[in-house]
C-alpha cells in the first residue's frame, strides 16, 4: 500500500491448492454478515501459492523481504488490542531484494496442527488466516486471507442418557429424560417427559437450546447468553401419569461444537432448559448441559431419525436409580430464582 | 366522550371467529399461491401461518370448531398438492423431518399429519411406523379442546389409509402398504383413549360454577371422540374373534376406567350403534359386565335398554339365522342386569323396572314360546320389591308407570289372557298397585279379552282372573271413600258384563261351574255393581239351559240340570231384588219364564208359572211408578201371549190377573192403553185346548169396548183422541184378523167419533201427530178398500 500514491505497489493474491474442489464454509464476521471461506481440518496441510502483481509495469519493487504466516487468533472484543495467537507458522518466500516481475511463488504449511474451531460470537472471535506480507521500508504490504477450521470429534464412546427426576415439593415432580449427553450438530434430541405429580395449572412446556458463551477469567469473566432454540413440546396442562414425546432437531439451529476454554480465554457451552410455564405465567425451569460435537458427514441418514422415538425402556429403568435422583429435587431451580432467569432472557433478546 | 359499546358474549365470539377466519383466508390464499408457483417452503411457512389460528384459547368449542374446518379445507389443498409432487416423482426429501421444525406444537403436528398422511399414500415410507409416530406425536397437546381437534385430524386423515389386511402386505418398494388390521386396532385405540382423557379432563377443568355450561360444551365434542369407534367399526378385517379379543375389551378397559358418566354413557351407546348386532351377541357378557362397573351416575338402564332393543329386533328382522341357540341371550342379559341393580343399591326402582321391562321385551320378542322366561322377570321384579320393601306402588309415581308398561307388556303381546294367567307371579306382583293402578290394569286386561275375544273356558281360569282384577269385582280395603264417577263406574262395570259374556265353555257341565264361580266373585260385588254383572250371568244361564235342552239326547239328566239352573237364575235374581232392582228382575223373571217353556222340561211350566208370578209380584210390589206400571203390564202381557206352556188351570189366573192388572191402572190414558193391550191375550194367545191361537173374539170385543169406555171417560181432549186413535188401530188389527165380534159399524162409530172431536182440538204439535196418526189409520183403510180383494169385508165402511 502507497500513502502518496508514487513508488511501487504490488497486488498480493493467494490461491490455495484444489480450491476448485474444496469444500467452503459459512461464518459470521463480527457485524454478523455471513462469508464464506475455503474448509480445512486439523492436521491438514495448507499450501498454495501467492502471487504478486506489480501494479506499475516495468517498475521495479524494493522489500526487506516476502513472508508468509499462518495464523490462529483468538480476539476479545473488549479487548481489541490483544490478539493472542496460538498459532503462528512464518515461510519467508523471498529474501530482501527487488522485484522487477509479477512473481508467483509457492508455499506449503505441511500438517499444520489446528486445535480449535472457528468461531463468532458475541464477545470473541476465533479465526484463522493467511498472511502475506512485502516488508518495506516505509509500510508494508499485506494481505490476509481467512480460512475456516472445523474440529471433528469421533463419536463419543460414553454417551449416557440425561435423566432426572426434579420437582417442587407438593406442587409438580417430573421425570425427564434425554436419549443422550452429547449430540453431533445434525442430531436430534429425542426424549420425553413424565409427569409424576401436578398441581400447578401448566399453560405449555418448551425445549430451549441456550448457548453460554464465557470469556475471560477470574472476576472479569462475561457469560453471554443466547436462546438459539425455543421449541414447544406441550401445550395445554398435563394431568399425572402423563409422558410427552420431545423429539428436537438440532440441524434446523445453529450450532457451533461445545468448547471448553479454549487457550484459555473462551468456553461455549450448550444447555438444554426445560420450561413449564403456569396459567399464571411463571416458569419452572431446569437446565442440563449438553455437548455438541461435529461429526464428520455421513451418508444421509435414514428417515427413521425423523420418527425416531425415545426407548421407554429407559423411563423404567429409572426407578432403580431413584434414589440419589431424587436429591435433585432439592436441586431444582424454582421460582425465587426463576426471575433472574426472566430477565436474562429479556436482556439476551 | 363516546363509549364503545359493550360486546355480549355471543358478539365477542362471532368477532373473533371473523377474525380468525380472515387470517385463514388470507393465510390459504398465499399459500396456494406459493404452492401454484411451485415454492414449497414459502407455502408452508403460510400452512404454519394460518395453523396458528388454531392455537387460540378465545374461541368457543362451536367457534373453534369452525375455524378447524375452514383451516382443514385448506390443508386439503396442501395435500392434494403434495400428493400430486409426489406422484410426478418428485422426491419432497426430508418433507417429515422440515415440518417438525416449526417452534410451535399446534401447527407443527398438525403439518405432520399432514405429510404423514401424503407419505403413506405415496408408498414412501412404512405406514405402520409412520401411524405410530403420529399417534404418539400428539400426546404433546394436552390441552382438551385443541388436542380432541388435532386427533380429530388425525382420525380424517388416516381415514383410507389404514392398514386393513389380515397379513403384512409391504414389500420392499411400498412401506405404504405395511401393517395389518391389529396395528390399526392399537393405532386407533390409543389416539381414543387419549382423546377420552382429554375430554374426561374438560369436565374437572375451570371454575364449578360453569358446570353446565361445561357439560354442554363437552356434549357438542362427543362425536370427536366417538369417531374413533365408528372407525374401528370400519375395518373390514375385524371379525368376530378379533372383535372379542382385541377391540371390545380395550375400549371397555378405557371407558370403566375414565370413571366420568358423561363419557361413559355416550361411550357405551356408541359401541352398541356402531358394531354389528352378531358381535355383540358373542361378547354379550364382557359388555353387560362393563356396564354393571359404570359410574353411579350413568344412566346405565338406557344402555342396556338400547342394546336390548338393538338384539330384540335384530331378533326378529334377520331372516332364518336369528339368535344363534348357544347363546343364552336371555340367561346372560338376567343375570347381568341382577348384577348391575346390585352393585346399584342407589338406583331407582322406575330404573329397575324400566330395566325388566327390556328384559321382557327381549325374551317375548326373541323367545316368544317361553313364557317362564317372561313369568322369571316378574319373579325378579317381585323379588326386588320385596328387598326394596316396596308394597304399594302409588299411582302416578315413575315406577307405577314402568310398573304399569312391564305387566302391560305380556297381556298386548300375547293378546291372550289364559297365557298371561300362566304367569305364575303375574298376579302377586300385581299386588303391588295401589286401587287406581289395579284398577287401571284391570280395565286393560278386561279390554284385551274383550278385543280379542278370548273364551274363558274353564272354572279355574275364572277364578284366577277374577281374583287379578278383583277391584273390579269387588269393594277393596284401599279404594277411595269419593266413590267413582258414576259415568266411569258404569263403563267399567259395562266391560265387567261384556267380559262375563267370555266365560264360556264347550262343555256345559264345566260352564254351570264357571257360571257358579262367576256368579260367587260377582255377588260379592254390592248392591251397585251386581245390576251390572248379575243379568249377564242369568242370561248365560238360560243360554245353557237351552244348550241342555239341545243335548238332551245325550244327557239324561239335563232336565234335573236345567231345574238346577233355574234354580240358580232365581236365586240370583233374588240377589237382585234384595239389591232394591226391580225392572230388571222383572225382566229376567219374564225371560226366565218364556225360556223354561221353551224347553219344555219336567217341571217347566212350574218354573214358568213362578217366575212369571215371581214378576208379578215385582209388579205389584216394587214397581210405583204409572208409566213404569204400563210399561211392566205391557211386557207382562207381551211375554204371556207368546208362551204356550200353561195349561189352563195355569194360564186362566194368569190371562185375568193381567187384564185385572190392567183395569187397576191409576191413570185412565193407562187402563185404556192397557187393556187394549190385554185384548190380544184372548186372540193370539196360545191355548192348550184349541192347541193354537185363543181366537176368543167375544173377550177381545169386552176389552176394547171397555177400552172405549175408559177413553171416553177422559177429561183431556188431546189424549182421548189420541186413545180413541190406538183403540181404532186395535179394532182394524182384530177385524182384518177376521174377529167376528167387530164389524164395519163399530169402526165407522169410532172413526165419526174421531172426526168429531178432532176439529176442537187447539192446534199444536201434539195434534198435528195425533192427526197424522188418523189419517194415516184412514188412508190404509182406503187402500183395503180399494183392493179388490178386501173391498167386499170392508163395504160400509165410511171414511
Amino acid at each position: 500500500m502507497s500513502f502518496f500514491g508514487f513508488g511501487q505497489s504490488a497486488e498480493i493474491s493467494i490461491a490455495l491448492d484444489g480450491q476448485e474442489n474444496r469444500r467452503t464454509a459459512e461464518i459470521k464476521t463480527e457485524d454478523g454478515k455471513r462469508e464464506k471461506y475455503y474448509l480445512y481440518f486439523d492436521g491438514e496441510t495448507v499450501s498454495g501459492n501467492v502471487n504478486i502483481a506489480l501494479k506499475k509495469k516495468g517498475s521495479k519493487l524494493e522489500h526487506q523481504g516476502i513472508k508468509i504466516e499462518f495464523i490462529g487468533q483468538i480476539e476479545l472484543y473488549y479487548d481489541r488490542g490483544n490478539h493472542h495467537e496460538f498459532t503462528s507458522l512464518v515461510k519467508e518466500l523471498v529474501r530482501p531484494g527487488e522485484l522487477t516481475h509479477d512473481a508467483n511463488l509457492n508455499f506449503e504449511f505441511s500438517q499444520v496442527e489446528k486445535p480449535y474451531e472457528s468461531y463468532t460470537g458475541a464477545n470473541v472471535r476465533l479465526r484463522y488466516f493467511l498472511r502475506v506480507t512485502i516488508v518495506k521500508r516505509l509500510s508494508d504490504v499485506v494481505k490476509e486471507q481467512d480460512i475456516v477450521v472445523h474440529t471433528l470429534s469421533q463419536y463419543p464412546e460414553l454417551n449416557s442418557s440425561i435423566k432426572m427426576e426434579v420437582g417442587i415439593e407438593d406442587c409438580l415432580h417430573i421425570e425427564f429424560e434425554y436419549n443422550k449427553s452429547k449430540y453431533h450438530l445434525k442430531d436430534v434430541i429425542v426424549g420425553k417427559i413424565y409427569f409424576l405429580l401436578v398441581r400447578i395449572k401448566i399453560k405449555h412446556m418448551e425445549l430451549q437450546v441456550i448457548k453460554r458463551e464465557t470469556t475471560g477469567t477470574g472476576p472479569n469473566t462475561f457469560n453471554e447468553n443466547e436462546t438459539i432454540a425455543k421449541y414447544e413440546i406441550m401445550d395445554g396442562a398435563p394431568v399425572r401419569g402423563e409422558s410427552i414425546p420431545i423429539r428436537l432437531f438440532l440441524s434446523g439451529y445453529e450450532l457451533t461444537p461445545t468448547m471448553k476454554d479454549i487457550n484459555k480465554k473462551f468456553s461455549v457451552r450448550y444447555y438444554l432448559n426445560l420450561v413449564l410455564v403456569d396459567e399464571e405465567e411463571r416458569r419452572y425451569f431446569k437446565q442440563q448441559e449438553i455437548t455438541i460435537f461435529r461429526r464428520a458427514d455421513k451418508v444421509r441418514k435414514n428417515y427413521q431419525a425423523a420418527l425416531s422415538h425415545h426407548n421407554p425402556s429407559l423411563l423404567s429403568d429409572g426407578g432403580g436409580s431413584g434414589k440419589s435422583q431424587y436429591q435433585n429435587t432439592e436441586e431444582a431451580d424454582t421460582k425465587e430464582k426463576e426471575d433472574d432467569e426472566v430477565n436474562n432472557e429479556e436482556d439476551a433478546k | 366522550m363516546p363509549t364503545t359499546p359493550q360486546l355480549s358474549p355471543q358478539e365477542e365470539q362471532e368477532k373473533l371467529l371473523e377474525e380468525a377466519l380472515n387470517v385463514v383466508r388470507t393465510q390459504a390464499f398465499q399459500m396456494k399461491r406459493c404452492l401454484d408457483k411451485g415454492r414449497l417452503m414459502d407455502g408452508l411457512k403460510h400452512a404454519s401461518t394460518m395453523l396458528g389460528e388454531l392455537r387460540t384459547s378465545l374461541l368457543s368449542p362451536k367457534s373453534y370448531y369452525e375455524c378447524y374446518m375452514a383451516i382443514s379445507d385448506e390443508l386439503r389443498h396442501l395435500e392434494m398438492y403434495l400428493v400430486d409432487e409426489f406422484q410426478k416423482g418428485r422426491k419432497v426429501a426430508d418433507l417429515y423431518e422440515l415440518v417438525q421444525y416449526a417452534g410451535n406444537i399446534v401447527p407443527r403436528l398438525y403439518l405432520l399429519i399432514t405429510v404423514g398422511t401424503v407419505y403413506i399414500k405415496s408408498n414412501e415410507l412404512s405406514r405402520k411406523d409412520i401411524l405410530k409416530d403420529l399417534v404418539e406425536m400428539c400426546r404433546g397437546v394436552q390441552h382438551p379442546l385443541r388436542g380432541l381437534f388435532l386427533r380429530n385430524y388425525l382420525l380424517q386423515c388416516t381415514k383410507n389409509v389404514l392398514p386393513d389386511a389380515v397379513e403384512d402386505q409391504s414389500t420392499e418398494n411400498s412401506g405404504g402398504q405395511s401393517g395389518t388390521v391389529m396395528d390399526s386396532v392399537d393405532f386407533i385405540q390409543l389416539n381414543f383413549a387419549e382423546m377420552n382423557k382429554l375430554w374426561v379432563r374438560m369436565q374437572h377443568q375451570g371454575h364449578s360454577r360453569d358446570r353446565e355450561r361445561r357439560e354442554n360444551e363437552r356434549r357438542e365434542l362427543r362425536i370427536l371422540v366417538g369417531t374413533n369407534l365408528v372407525r374401528l367399526s370400519q375395518l373390514e378385517c375385524i371379525d368376530i374373534d378379533k372383535f372379542k379379543q382385541s377391540v371390545l375389551p380395550g375400549v371397555l378397559e378405557q371407558v370403566v376406567n375414565c370413571k366420568d358418566a358423561i363419557a361413559q354413557e355416550y361411550l357405551m351407546e356408541c359401541v352398541i350403534q356402531v358394531f354389528p348386532d352378531d358381535f355383540h351377541l358373542q361378547s354379550l357378557s364382557s359388555f353387560l359386565r362393563a356396564c354393571a362397573e359404570l359410574h353411579p351416575n350413568v344412566n346405565v338402564k338406557n344402555i342396556i335398554i338400547a342394546l336390548i332393543d338393538r338384539l330384540a329386533s335384530f331378533a326378529q328382522n334377520e331372516e332364518g339365522s336369528g339368535i344363534p341357540s348357544e347363546i343364552q341371550l336371555f340367561d346372560i342379559f338376567s343375570q347381568q342386569i341382577s348384577q348391575v341393580i346390585q352393585n346399584r343399591p342407589d338406583m331407582p326402582p322406575e330404573d329397575i323396572v324400566s330395566l325388566q321391562v327390556a328384559l321382557i321385551n327381549l325374551a317375548l320378542k326373541c323367545y316368544p314360546d317361553k313364557v317362564d322366561y317372561v313369568d322369571k322377570v316378574l319373579e325378579t321384579t317381585e323379588d326386588i320389591f320385596n328387598r326394596l320393601n316396596l308394597d304399594h306402588v302409588e299411582h302416578g309415581s315413575p315406577v307405577s308407570k314402568e310398573l304399569m308398561r312391564l305387566m302391560k307388556i305380556p297381556v298386548d303381546t300375547y293378546n291372550n289372557i289364559l297365557t298371561v294367567l300362566e304367569l305364575q307371579h303375574f298376579g302377586p306382583l300385581f299386588e303391588y298397585f295401589d286401587y287406581k293402578g289395579r284398577q287401571l290394569m284391570s280395565c286393560h286386561i278386561i279390554n284385551n279379552a274383550l278385543e280379542n275375544e278370548t273364551m274363558i273356558p274353564a272354572q279355574e281360569n275364572v277364578d284366577a282372573i277374577l281374583n287379578i282384577v278383583n277391584c273390579m269385582v269387588q269393594d277393596q280395603n284401599d279404594q277411595p271413600e269419593e266413590p267413582d264417577d258414576p259415568e266411569d263406574f258404569a263403563e267399567e262395570q259395562g266391560l265387567m258384563g261384556r267380559f262375563i259374556h267370555l266365560l264360556q265353555s264347550e262343555d256345559p257341565n264345566q260352564q254351570f261351574l264357571i257360571l257358579n264361580t262367576a256368579r260367587k266373585h260377582f255377588g260379592a260385588g254390592g248392591d251397585k255393581r251386581i245390576k251390572f254383572t248379575l243379568p249377564p250371568i242369568v242370561f248365560a244361564a238360560y243360554r245353557l239351559a237351552i244348550r241342555y235342552k239341545q243335548l238332551s239326547d245325550e244327557d239324561e239328566n239335563w232336565e234335573k240340570k236345567c231345574q238346577k239352573i233355574f234354580q240358580f237364575c232365581h236365586q240370583t235374581i233374588g240377589a237382585l231384588i234384595k239389591a232394591e232392582q226391580a225392572e230388571i228382575p222383572l225382566r229376567l223373571f219374564l225371560q226366565g219364564s218364556l225360556v223354561a217353556g221353551q224347553i219344555g222340561f219336567e217341571n217347566s211350566e212350574t218354573v214358568a208359572y213362578e217366575f212369571l208370578s215371581q214378576a208379578f209380584s215385582i209388579y205389584e210390589d216394587e214397581i210405583s211408578d204409572s208409566k213404569a206400571q204400563l210399561a211392566a203390564i205391557t211386557l207382562i202381557i207381551g211375554t204371556l201371549e207368546q208362551m204356550s206352556c200353561f195349561g189352563e188351570e195355569n194360564q186362566e189366573p194368569l190371562f185375568t190377573q193381567c187384564a185385572l192388572a190392567a183395569s187397576k191402572l191409576l191413570k185412565k190414558p193407562d187402563q185404556c192403553r192397557g187393556v187394549s193391550v190385554s185384548s190380544h191375550l184372548f186372540w193370539s194367545g196360545f191355548s192348550q185346548a184349541k192347541d193354537g191361537e185363543f181366537h176368543d173374539g167375544k173377550r177381545v170385543s169386552d176389552c176394547l169396548k171397555k177400552g172405549v169406555k175408559i177413553a171416553n171417560q177422559c177429561m183431556d181432549s188431546s189424549v182421548q183422541v189420541q186413545l180413541f186413535v190406538e183403540v181404532l188401530n186395535h179394532y182394524i188389527f182384530f177385524f182384518e184378523k177376521g174377529c167376528e165380534q167387530i164389524s164395519v159399524q163399530v169402526l165407522n162409530q169410532i172413526i165419526s167419533k174421531i172426526r168429531e172431536l178432532l176439529p176442537n182440538l187447539e192446534s199444536n204439535e201434539e195434534t198435528e201427530q195425533i192427526n197424522k196418526h188418523f189419517k194415516n189409520t184412514l188412508e190404509h183403510l182406503q187402500l183395503k178398500l180399494d183392493n179388490a180383494e178386501t173391498a167386499e169385508q170392508y163395504s160400509g165402511l165410511v171414511l
